[in-house]
């Protein structure tokens, strides 16, 4: 009966439950283990979606068409040539909207101080569908006419301007220089450090009377999230010449590559996690083993072959780690749910500031949520396997029955 | 009574009042003698703060309208220096780097050389397009304007409110007030040369009435009004070798 098979598992199993009290110890251990690999995974990978998500919908775009000149040098002068394509960018199958957008260097000045700025000429209504710096205007309303300013509102503090006050904004482009008054209707506060620092928001018909330029900088794109480098791979094959359409990860450049840098060393984090767990399993077990020296040595006497008794061990923790790894992952997927649909994070980091405000992230961070995390948290069952294989296994395999039947 | 000549009655009550001062006219009248025609003139600048004394000489070199050249002369720390104002254009000259560079729109409200005068005052725009004035008081020997800002015009300011003495509409005072009216910043005008019929001041004082003992005069010397100011005076050459 003892060599089948099927044997092994079932004494195994029944091992288990004999000693309920350590296997739930055992499985607590794991479980947790488990459930904080899924956590840190998810909240990782949840942040990093934030700074990116933050980033497209405040800073930039998820996906923006512009001229590679200006991409390269983002000056008015390296402008669209013409707005003609809007319409056909529109139909393609994944664009939500497309909003053209005028963005030159210049200066704001009120009767206090002055500040250098990049300014961002806006359609209002199509803006809004692009971008969260609309919604995040806490004071004041969304421009609705040339002749209006949308600050961010530490800029404006800085400029000490209040809304319904005017600013002048001055710049230099294809028109020379060219200065407008600007009547301030709303101010920005976002939690985005670049934001309400120096957002400047004003009409594209502002915009292209302050540049010079009749058309636009480029036109940004809303699209499903997670979609932009294929909508961006299929825009570039449909676009005129001399227009390239930019994902998010070109468009952020060093930003992407510091993220994508961060995640090797996160990645390294995370194993030392699993380790650290699996070390914890295999002490435990060891205790176990070590208590149990006397049960061995009676199943040995009894015809039971130190590789066998070896493989029973070694099945116990593989199962009793298997649960735990199963516990934890029910929990942490149930617990990184709830954060992926509620803000708990958001406020939280918030805690930290400015220090905070400055990655981009806006007041809203959710985890993220993906199967890979099951399998980084397997990882633990197959260290903790490996681990006891080389120390209690091995002790198992070097008991002497008639010495392991005395031990008390 | 019928409505023609209810009108005829109020244009005569109106009349007098209305016909004597013509805001535009006053404040053009006021801004030309401001202007003085071409001019080539040697300017001592000198910036008052609650610390310190700095003086600066200057040379200057203008056709009276939107171009204007100057060398700083003294201290010679700062000699060499040099500023070309096209239009609304500015061009520095560096001598230490030896190289010529465009003042960039985030540069136009440096201070110029410490002073409480900014790059973008010395480029100043016509107050006769920006504001619309309106008399304020007025008396026989003196006007006050005060000048609203333009839908859109490029100014920070409420208000300004400018003094001028009669006759000749000479400028003797303007108060820069913010839009919460608080009055922000002063130029007070001295020292009038006569020029063509009109009164040039040759003494500029800037106040910056936020920061008390914040002060700058610009004196005007050795000025020769009405010269033929060649085209090369106002070239990026000119910034290093002079004219």
């Amino acid at each position: 009966m003892l060599t089948s098979t099927l044997a092994l598992p079932r004494l195994a199993w029944r091992n288990l439950w004999r000693h309920r009290r350590r296997t739930l110890l055992l499985l607590l251990v794991v479980a947790y283990a488990t459930l904080t690999i899924v956590l840190f995974w998810g909240i990782n990978d949840g942040f990093i979606q934030s700074i990116l998500y933050g980033n497209a919908r405040y800073l930039g775009a998820p996906v923006l068409i512009t001229t590679p000149a200006y991409f390269q040098d983002p000056d008015p002068e390296q402008g669209l040539p013409s707005l003609g394509f809007l319409s056909q960018v529109e139909t393609q199958p994944g664009v939500r909207a497309a909003a053209p957008r005028l963005e030159f260097p210049g200066l704001v000045r009120s009767a206090y101080a002055a500040e250098a700025v990049r300014v961002r000429g806006v359609e209002p209504a199509l803006e809004a569908r692009v971008s969260r710096i609309p919604s995040a205007i806490t004071q004041g309303r969304m421009l609705e006419k040339p002749g209006e300013v949308v600050l961010g509102q530490q800029l404006a503090e800085r400029l000490d301007v209040r809304l319904g006050e005017r600013v002048v904004l001055d710049t230099s482009a294809l028109a020379g220089p060219q200065a407008l008054g600007l009547q301030v209707v709303g101010l920005v506060r976002s939690g985005v450090a670049p934001v309400d620092r120096g957002a400047v928001l004003v009409h594209l018909g502002d915009a292209r009377r302050l540049t010079g330029l009749a058309t636009a900088t480029a036109v940004a794109l809303d699209v499903p999230r997670g979609q932009e480098s294929r909508l961006a791979r299929a825009l570039n094959l449909e676009l005129p010449p001399g227009l390239r359409a930019y994902d998010l990860s070109q468009l952020l450049g060093g930003l992407a590559e510091a993220l994508q840098t961060r995640q090797g060393s996160v990645f390294l984090i995370g194993l030392l996690f699993s380790l650290f767990a699996a070390l914890a399993v295999t002490s435990t077990v060891l205790v176990s083993v070590l208590e149990r020296t006397r049960e061995f040595g009676i199943m040995e006497a009894i015809g039971m072959s130190p590789q066998r008794l070896a493989q029973v061990v070694t099945l116990e923790t593989i199962l009793a780690t298997a649960l735990g790894w199963g516990a934890g992952l029910v929990l942490g997927y149930a617990l990184n749910y709830w954060m992926a649909v509620q803000n708990v994070l958001g406020p939280v980091f918030a805690s930290y500031g400015a220090a905070w405000e400055i990655l981009g992230t806006g007041s809203e961070i959710y985890t993220a949520q993906s199967p890979w995390y099951a399998l980084f948290a397997a990882t633990i069952i197959v260290l903790a396997a490996l681990f006891l294989i080389l120390i209690p296994a091995r002790r198992v395999l070097a008991l002497n029955p008639a010495e392991a039947m005395r031990t008390e | 009574m019928n409505l023609r000549l209810l009108l005829l009655l109020g244009l005569l009550c109106l009349g007098p009042a209305g016909a004597a001062t013509d805001p535009q006219a006053v404040l053009k009248a006021i801004v030309d003698n401001q202007r003085g025609g071409s001019l080539r003139a040697t300017l001592t600048l000198s910036i008052t703060r609650p610390e310190r004394q700095t003086q600066f000489v200057l040379e200057v070199v203008s056709d009276g309208n939107d171009r204007a050249i100057t060398w700083v002369k003294a201290p010679p720390k700062e000699a060499g220096q040099a500023f070309l104002r096209v239009g609304d254009n500015i061009q520095l000259y560096n001598p230490s780097l030896k190289r010529v560079l465009r003042l960039p729109p985030s540069g136009r409200s440096d201070s110029f050389l410490g002073s409480d005068l900014s790059y973008s005052d010395l480029a100043g725009r016509d107050l006769e397009q920006d504001f619309i004035p309106r008399v304020e008081t007025e008396s026989d020997s003196s006007i006050t304007l005060e000048l609203i800002p333009k839908p859109q015009a490029p100014t920070p300011y409420g208000k300004l409110v400018l003094l001028a003495s009669k006759p000749g509409f000479v400028p003797r005072e303007v108060r820069y007030y913010d839009q919460r009216g608080q009055a922000v910043r002063k130029i007070t005008f001295a020292q009038f040369a006569q020029v063509g019929g009109q009164s040039f001041p040759t003494q500029t004082t800037v106040e910056d009435l936020l920061r008390p003992g914040h002060r700058t005069q610009v004196v005007y010397s050795n000025y020769r009004f009405g010269i033929a100011v060649p085209e090369s005076c106002f070239s990026v050459r000119a910034l290093e070798a002079g004219c």
